[in-house]
């Protein structure tokens, strides 16, 4: 692995730091029902193409920090087979962070954007 | 590389090796959940498959346990349990060192955990005693095994259960998630998991054991507190009353003004010691009650 590779790496996750607990806010404040970890990384993988970097198992972290800030709730359903799922659901706090986290990602996007045309 | 569901788990162990053990527990229990889903829809598209080849992309997606282990970790580093965001020390004086106490709020919590766990502690303590001896004594007949396995998964539950309350209370980052056995085990092997798990006996003990320490808690905190407010309360009792209110030899005896300054400030003494106290058993059922309920 070259110096420049472990920057890279670096880098994207640092930037999936933030974004995908924007994601998540978005993808369960569209959701009617509550979702499930498997369920929502499934979601995002059919969504698009794969992000490299941004493994499945970094959401169920996220999930949980949201749900500790108070912006998401979960439910805890035993499964005929398996183990229990997390169902997780937004909470009001949840919708209001997630509507000026998107102004606030909107704001960057065109910064960033603006400064990347020179 | 990975041959099944539990070796995951176990590389995730290792590499979290030296993070709290709290931690690792949620961070097992989500690999364990999301990975036996997606290998169950694997396994519907394709039967054949051995489970280590199907598990490859799997873990390909969900991440290797040292990607996965340094996600929690770097999550954790933000979300620390409420209490314990307080409990770095400052740089304060000596006198800040002990009258700090008062304005802490672990010692609050500590206080309200101690009359808390006198409750929960006979609560716990009944319900041990009377769930293992209904439980062994139904074994010699077959509904003897669903209440034995009820009664061990409640307790498993309550084990969870006194953690968040450890944690809330006390700021010992306990689980948050519940530990789960393999699935698809039969009713005898389920019972036989939770029989040769450790964690089912320990947390068993620790609820029998919470009943006395709740009272040793109990007795203390309620004597050394009311001992010292009563020092403290009798001076103004005598002077708004003006009646006897400290006996000493052969009687009451009214109690000159010096001797009530004293009294006063020897109550407030024994208050803050008190408070130091209370402060200290938390710490300790803190460091205890993660030492006994996650291993």
């Amino acid at each position: 692995m070259t110096d420049l590779s472990a920057h890279t790496k670096k880098f994207q996750k640092e930037l999936n730091a933030g974004t995908s607990s924007l994601i998540l806010l978005s993808v369960l404040s569209h959701s009617d029902a509550p979702m499930y970890g498997y369920q929502i990384a499934k979601m995002l993988e059919e969504s698009g193409p794969d992000i490299p970097m941004m493994k499945q198992g970094t959401l169920y972290p996220v999930l949980r920090s949201l749900e500790e800030n108070g912006l998401l709730e979960s439910i805890v359903e035993p499964s005929v087979s398996g183990p229990p799922r997390r169902y997780y659901k937004i909470t009001a706090d949840g919708r209001a962070a997630k509507d000026e986290w998107i102004e606030i990602w909107k704001q960057t996007k065109q910064f960033v954007d603006a400064n990347l045309k020179g | 590389m990975f041959n099944t569901i539990e070796d995951y788990l176990d590389a995730l162990k290792k590499e979290m090796q030296g993070s709290d053990a709290a931690l690792l527990q949620d961070a097992q229990t989500d690999a364990r959940e999301h990975l036996s889903l997606a290998l169950e829809a694997a396994r519907e598209k394709a039967p054949a498959v051995s489970e280590a080849e199907a598990l490859k992309p799997i873990i390909e997606e969900y991440g290797t346990p040292e990607e996965t282990a340094s996600a929690y970790q770097e999550i954790e580093r933000r979300t620390s349990p409420s209490l314990k965001q307080v409990s770095k020390p400052g740089p304060g004086s000596i006198w800040a060192k002990i009258f700090g106490v008062y304005i802490d709020p672990r010692t609050w919590g500590s206080l309200l955990f101690t009359f808390i766990t006198f409750v929960t502690g006979i609560i716990y303590f009944v319900l041990a005693v009377a769930g293992a001896s209904i439980s062994v004594s139904l074994l010699i007949l077959i509904v003897g095994v669903p209440i034995a396995i009820l009664f061990l998964l409640s307790v498993q539950g309550l084990a969870l259960l006194e953690g968040r309350l450890v944690e809330a209370l006390l700021g010992e980052r306990m689980p948050r998630r519940p530990l789960f056995a393999q699935p698809g085990l039969s009713w005898l092997g389920r019972l036989k998991a939770l029989l040769t798990d450790k964690h089912t006996w320990i947390s068993m003990m620790y609820m029998l054991l919470q009943m006395p320490l709740g009272v040793v808690y109990f007795t203390l905190n309620i004597v050394l507190i009311t001992l010292a407010l009563s020092f403290m309360a009798a001076p103004v009792v005598q002077i708004f009353l003006n009646i006897p209110v400290v006996s000493l030899g052969t009687g009451p005896v009214l109690l000159p003004y010096w001797a009530m300054i004293l009294m006063m400030i020897s109550g407030f003494i024994l208050l803050t010691l008190a408070m130091h106290l209370v402060r200290a058993l938390g710490w300790f059922h803190g460091r205890y009650a993660k030492w006994m309920l996650v291993s």
